[in-house]
């Protein structure tokens, strides 16, 4: 059985950087997983700009931003890092004997561990966890999905939006179809503001005029195979008005993601145990995420 | 050879085909969708029931308790998961209380193992999230659970197997009596037949008055159900019934085999045929386990789905009800001289099916006359393997044979890309028909992880064909 001396779950910003930063601070034997077959997670599918003047001091695309992460991998490794990286691997289990399982294409392999840094990232909160009334039709995504769709596969979404939730993919998908000529209907927003960053707030919603229906939420779908209308409620006044789309697309927030956890979030984690990233907690930029992960690190490779 | 058109390829209408082709008869299942089991039979409780719910003595009831009684073995034949799981039916005041002790009475009049009485205490020590303030309980060993879609896909790939040929996306829009037999036109095609067998659904009285008079309509209700997230698995231990003291619908938890807990069901008027949720119904359900299981943490829910019931009520030759505004309990099935309907089959449908299809292949032998039983009946069927339900140690050696199952597409309930060939292999061609078969994307994240790499996976493997 290989035995690390720390397992990295997660290739993205924090996972890539923290690693990295414990290798240079003296740390030998790092195993750093990641499912996709490349590093960068979730930064793969930003196409667009605002990613990196925080932690580079410059302003870069997400997949630049990857690109960064992947040259900074490599160099380190070229210069001696221990770092073994294996991608299209998913850690299915870590035990608390610090026993981990890890599954990949003709493998599936038990590895022992002494430190585990937990970089999974985030999940996106889904329309169907709210249990909203009506059909469960196609043509729904996350915003994480949608952009997936968009710079991953090259597949269309559909050309009249309604976009739930205000958060800050969500007005960066509603930018991009409006560029590409699409009709984003309305933005609709629970509480009494428009949410994301300021700075999208500007460029985006006010710049580009997006009706934003606040107070607002949707609870009904409508559409037997694909989705034709929504119900819109004002949690106010409870007026509701029916808006036709093609598309729906939730951008409700994300949840860290520590599906790997079994323990009960109340319960303290173990010693040997430390989350970084978004999976830590919500990060409003992935600068942020760095800077973090080069802590965390430094402190992991003691 | 004789010629069986079996009507619909639900529960019923897979398991009367799987049935039926132990003998020398020739077999179409004519399916008005593009997969099995998109009905009625896809959005059940999935409860295998003992049987003490019908009246004993009536068919119901005995092809219920028979066909419970064999389930496990039947799942081992099809290899489906079924978890006997035992069911824990609560009440919290006398007039439940009067309810239990005569459905325990049932229970000893059909002979159902297992069944016997338990206090509160013994109550709550089985279930401690329950509301203690429980009355009585009665307890049953027996019951179980399976998921519907696995059981109705292992009958339809059984029977198939068996040389019962299946047509999809074919609606059936005539049938004809002719000199001998029947003529059925579909909106593709049309077929001769020496036996109609109905097994419609929700459709089953249009299917029917094709070519008899009116008899029995259906006037269908609809039901709201919740399902939590597979982490609360251990959360609830057995099935349970809530019985409640005013007359409405109580509460139904199963632990399903996959970990996840389903919530049920309200019963609703029908607008319309459609599997629409109502606002009000998941209210309602979310207000019983506030009441009946108050701890239990809603934000896990990850999805709601809505069904229909089809609730069959005599009618005249014109089609009106008639007088008696109650619907039918008893089990339906006509006879119209070699047309066979099956209406309005409802709880426990899914539990009766196997035995439905038996019950239906005597009467079908009887038309027919002297059929000969086939020996090279192959009544097993091999499921898709289950790399999340493999050991450490059968992964690793099966990922060893199976590359690619070792590669994770669905994260949250661990499918991976070998599971998804395979149903692709088997002939899903839709996300929803690969979700079916191996739960890809019916974890927490709801498939927005793996959705776009299916459909990719989907589009690959028509490039081929």
């Amino acid at each position: 059985m290989k035995e690390y001396k720390l397992l990295v779950i997660g290739a993205g910003a924090a996972g890539v950087t923290a690693a990295v930063a414990a290798a240079r601070a003296g740390a030998d034997r790092i195993c750093l997983v990641d499912r996709d077959s490349c590093i960068g997670g979730v930064l793969n599918q930003c196409k667009h700009s605002g990613f990196g003047v925080g932690y580079y001091g410059e302003e870069m695309s997400g997949t630049e931003y990857a690109k960064r992460l992947d040259d900074m991998l490599t160099q380190a490794i070229d210069g001696g890092a221990d770092i073994e990286l294996r991608l299209g691997t998913m850690v299915t289990k870590i035990t608390e004997n610090r026993h981990a399982f890890l599954a990949s294409q003709g493998c599936y392999e038990e590895v022992a561990f002494e430190k585990c840094l937990l970089a999974s990232g985030c999940r996106e909160t889904t329309l169907q966890s709210l249990c909203v009334a009506g059909t469960r039709p196609e043509g729904i995504y996350t915003a994480g999905e949608a952009q997936k769709m968009l710079n991953i596969y090259s597949r269309d979404v559909g050309d009249d939006i309604v976009i739930l939730g205000t958060g800050d993919i969500g007005q960066i998908m509603a930018r991009h179809y409006l560029d590409e000529g699409k009709n984003v209907i309305a933005m609709i927003e629970k509480s009494d503001a428009a949410g994301g960053m300021e700075r999208n707030r500007r460029n985006i919603i006010e710049k580009y005029d997006i009706p934003v229906v606040l107070r607002s939420t949707i609870v009904e779908v409508f559409g037997d195979s694909h989705i034709t209308a929504v119900k819109v409620r004002n949690l106010d006044s409870g007026e509701e008005n029916i808006i036709e789309c093609s598309t729906l697309i939730t951008a409700m927030g994300l949840i860290p993601e520590r599906d790997i956890l079994d323990w009960d979030e109340k319960k303290q984690l173990p010693d040997w145990l430390t989350m970084c990233g978004n999976c830590d907690y919500v990060h409003d930029i992935v600068d942020s995420v760095s800077l973090q992960a080069e802590r965390l690190g430094v402190t992991l490779a003691k | 050879m004789k010629k069986v058109i079996v009507v619909g390829a639900g529960l019923v209408g897979c398991f009367c085909a799987r049935a039926l082709s132990k003998y020398d008869i020739d077999i179409t299942v004519l399916e008005s969708n593009g997969d099995v089991c998109t009905g009625i039979s896809k959005a059940g409780s999935g409860i295998v029931y003992v049987g003490y719910d019908s009246m004993p003595g009536t068919l119901k009831s005995r092809l219920c308790i028979d066909s419970c009684k064999d389930f496990a073995e039947l799942c081992e034949i099809l290899d489906v998961r079924y978890k006997k799981c035992g069911s824990l039916m609560v009440s919290y005041g006398k007039r439940a209380d009067e309810r239990l002790s005569k459905k325990l009475d049932h229970g000893r009049i059909g002979g159902i193992a297992g069944l016997r009485m338990i206090d509160r205490e013994e109550a709550t020590a089985m279930e401690p999230y329950l509301n203690p303030n429980i009355s009585t309980a009665l307890f049953s060993e027996e019951t179980g659970t399976v998921n519907p879609w696995e059981l109705c896909i292992a009958a339809y790939e059984c029977a198939a197997n068996n040389g019962v040929e299946f047509k999809f996306n074919e609606s059936v829009c005539g049938i004809v009596r002719e000199d001998e037999g029947f003529k059925v036109e579909t909106n593709k095609d049309s077929y001769s037949a020496d036996i109609v067998v109905n097994c419609a659904g929700i459709d089953s009285d249009k299917v029917r008055e094709l070519c008899e008079k009116p008899q029995i309509r259906i006037v269908p209700t609809a039901a709201d159900y919740l399902i939590t997230d597979n982490s609360l698995s251990g959360y609830v231990n057995h099935i349970i019934f809530h019985e409640p003291e005013e007359k409405s619908k109580g509460l139904t938890i199963v632990p399903t085999v996959d970990g996840n807990l389903l919530i049920g069901a309200t019963e609703r008027q029908a607008s319309a045929i459609s599997t629409a949720t109502a606002e009000s119904g998941i209210g309602i359900l979310k207000n019983l386990c506030s009441e009946i299981m108050p701890e239990l943490p809603l934000n896990k829910i990850i999805r709601s789905y809505g069904c229909m019931r089809p609730n069959p009520y005599y009618v005249d030759e014109e089609g009106r009800l008639l007088e008696e505004k109650k619907s039918i309990s008893e089990l339906m099935l006509l006879e119209d001289n070699g047309l066979f309907s099956f209406i309005g089959v409802k709880t426990p449908g899914m539990t009766m099916a196997p035995e439905l299809g038996r019950y239906l292949t005597e009467k079908v032998l009887g038309v027919l006359g002297d059929i000969r039983e086939r020996s090279d009946f192959k009544p097993y069927r091999q499921g898709i393997t289950r790399f999340k339900d493999l050991s450490d140690e059968e992964r690793t050696s099966f990922v060893m044979k199976h590359p690619d199952y070792g590669k994770i597409i669905c994260r949250c309930e661990q499918v991976s890309e070998g599971e998804i060939r395979e149903a692709i292999r088997r002939g899903a061609r839709t996300v929803e028909a690969v979700k079916r078969r191996t739960s890809a994307g019916m974890g927490r994240c709801q498939g927005s992880y793996c959705r776009q790499q299916i459909i990719k996976m989907l589009e690959e493997a028509d490039e081929r064909i």
